[in-house]
């Protein structure tokens, strides 16, 4: 890889041992990833190691040796959501709560370095970042090193702003360094589609299901989506952001894909058009047999297939400030018609704390889910099944990446609605 | 009869072992969450997805994989079980290494100064021919050698 010559003075050790290490780091995954040459970076990180849960988070060592030389990233990042300390919102048991907090003794330790390295402030956890409530917006064109594939999709797709999928770890060392290597979504090449996805589905289809359908089909590839414009405005409006958010986290998740352009709705789609197609693109057209026959594979994985559930989490990624509102609304109604006051399941949905905050300010619609019992919280709901007691439990959502990853069932929206109101599935 | 392939050294290591096969993505963080977090002394597969490789010894293995896939979280993973002493001995990737195993192999080399072998572009040849269990030869060069 060619490096300018204040790169490899970093690299020959001329500014300090320890940016050394984190420029031959980088230089090492440019070279196996055949890159020509180190970009800068035009905009903050997203990263997503938010816990010191160990095999996830990195060692605390390694934050020590980079906070002790004094290195900060070049811009302020934000990171995951933060690990799960909000016991009572969540309903732990004792039992439960003794597992976290030993799992997550070096938490407290962990965030204090974060903060040093350059975290945005105390409250920068969310896996929705671009949000404007959130503020982590990358223009369009902005050369970014993001991790955390929901948010990595997004920035690409949505935003139209350049980042590859990076791991953890290598997006701080990156955004340290304040480049990263040049190659494929950072180039006009590699954001062109080999797949053309037709979707002929007779009504708008569930993202979750949808994305999930792509990610198995095309992988790591890039989906030119058509026939999804029917269904969704042309102008990227609330209820399109969050479809577009819900569709590409589970296409990054139960495929690998970081790039997609939907025709007529995304910037790059917009655009160009067909013209994003590679000429050698395949084609796969999803109908809604697909998408039935995908939901009804989904094993069950729950101790007991017949169990009462036990939890509801909904916000996996984390919701929009529309969906918060869409949601209290569409639970208070049913309860409303279904004569109840409150909600059958212990039900968490879970969103950026900047949300919550915001959602908060609207009093009648706050005081509305307050008394449903509908619990808010700002952590992750697949951190919360890292503890292998609340893993046993019966959990439904609507998130397909949830359910992927962990034990949790997932329903559609109406169904989830029907077994919070009425505490059977 | 030993058959030869010739690859592109990543982390180049003259080694030798014994091969696991997958022909579907490695799942790094699927395949060892469950090692870590219950600090083994051997690394047993816990990747569901995986039945080439579920329930199987991956400790000191030569591993010949298409490529990695999984969640970015990976990231920790190599060099944590290359600290806890129950990394594979090397990865054979048949396609181009992708960008998580690139990071986090580069990662457990760099940081925490454990060499994972790594040769990627070994060809869709090498990975009909390898079969679990056979053993492999190594070179700096990212010659391998099976059989």
């Amino acid at each position: 890889m060619h490096l300018t010559q204040a790169e490899q003075k970093v690299l020959d050790g001329k500014q300090g041992p320890m940016l050394q290490k984190v420029m031959k780091t980088l230089v090492l995954y440019g070279e196996a990833l055949a890159a020509e040459r180190l970009v800068d970076l035009d905009w903050g990180g997203h990263f997503s190691i938010p816990f010191a849960l160990p095999g996830v988070g990195p060692r605390l060592e390694m934050l020590d040796e980079l906070a002790e030389a004094g290195l900060k990233t070049k811009y302020p990042f934000t990171l995951d959501p933060r690990a799960p300390a909000d016991f009572e919102t969540l309903g732990v048991s004792p039992e439960q709560k003794a597992l976290f907090l030993d799992m997550l003794s070096d938490q407290p330790a962990y965030d204090a370095r974060m903060l040093q390295l350059g975290l945005r402030d105390k409250n920068a956890y969310t896996c929705t970042p671009y949000f404007p409530e959130v503020g982590n917006i990358p223009p369009r064109g902005a050369v970014l090193a993001w991790s955390e594939s929901s948010c990595v999709v997004y920035a690409n797709s949505v935003l139209g702003a350049r980042t590859n999928r990076n791991a953890a770890i290598l997006d701080l060392l990156s955004n340290i360094i304040g480049k990263t290597p040049l190659t494929g979504f950072l180039t006009d090449a590699g954001r062109r589609a080999n797949w053309l996805v037709a979707v002929k589905t007779t009504k708008r289809p569930n993202p979750q299901l949808l994305g999930a359908a792509i990610g198995i089909k095309v992988l790591e590839d890039v989906p030119f989506i058509t026939g999804l414009d029917r269904f969704l405005s042309p102008a990227l409006e609330p209820s399109t952001i969050d479809f577009l958010k819900e569709m590409g986290a589970a296409c990054a998740a139960i495929g690998a894909v970081g790039l997609y352009h939907v025709e007529n709705v995304t910037p790059e789609a917009v655009d160009q058009g067909k013209n994003l197609l590679r000429p050698d693109y395949r084609t796969y057209t999803i109908d809604d047999q697909t998408l039935e026959a995908l939901f009804a594979s989904y094993p069950v994985m729950w101790e007991d297939p017949q169990a009462r559930p036990r939890k509801c989490m909904v916000g996996c990624p984390h919701l929009s400030l529309h969906e918060l509102h869409g949601w209290t609304a569409r639970i208070c109604d049913a309860l409303q018609a279904a004569g109840r006051d409150r909600v059958a399941v212990e039900t968490i949905l879970c969103a950026a704390p900047q949300i919550i905050q915001k959602f908060k300010e609207d009093e009648k619609a706050y005081g509305r889910l307050k008394r449903s019992g509908v619990k808010l919280t700002d952590t992750c709901p697949e951190a919360y099944m890292n503890n292998r007691l609340c893993a046993r439990e019966a959990v439904v959502t609507n998130s397909n990446k949830f359910r992927a990853f962990t034990t949790a069932r997932m329903y559609l929206d109406h169904d989830l609605i029907q077994i919070i109101v009425g505490g059977r599935v | 009869m030993a058959k030869v392939f010739q690859g592109r050294p990543i982390l180049p290591a003259e080694t030798r072992g014994q091969a696991v096969v997958t022909h579907t993505g490695f799942n790094t963080l699927a395949c060892y969450y469950k090692s870590i977090l219950t600090n083994a002394s051997r690394a047993v597969c816990g990747d569901q997805d995986n039945p080439e490789l579920f329930g199987r010894d991956l400790t000191d293995k030569i591993i010949c994989l298409p490529k990695g896939i999984g969640s970015t979280s990976a990231g920790a993973t190599w060099e944590r079980i290359a600290i806890m002493g129950i990394a594979p001995a090397a990865m054979l990737f048949s396609q181009q290494i992708d960008s998580l195993s690139a990071a986090g192999l580069v990662l457990a080399d760099v940081w925490a100064a454990r060499r994972i072998c790594a040769v990627d572009q070994l060809g869709d040849e090498f990975l009909n021919y390898v079969q679990a269990g056979q053993p492999i030869h190594i070179g700096s060069d990212g010659r391998v050698t099976v059989g």
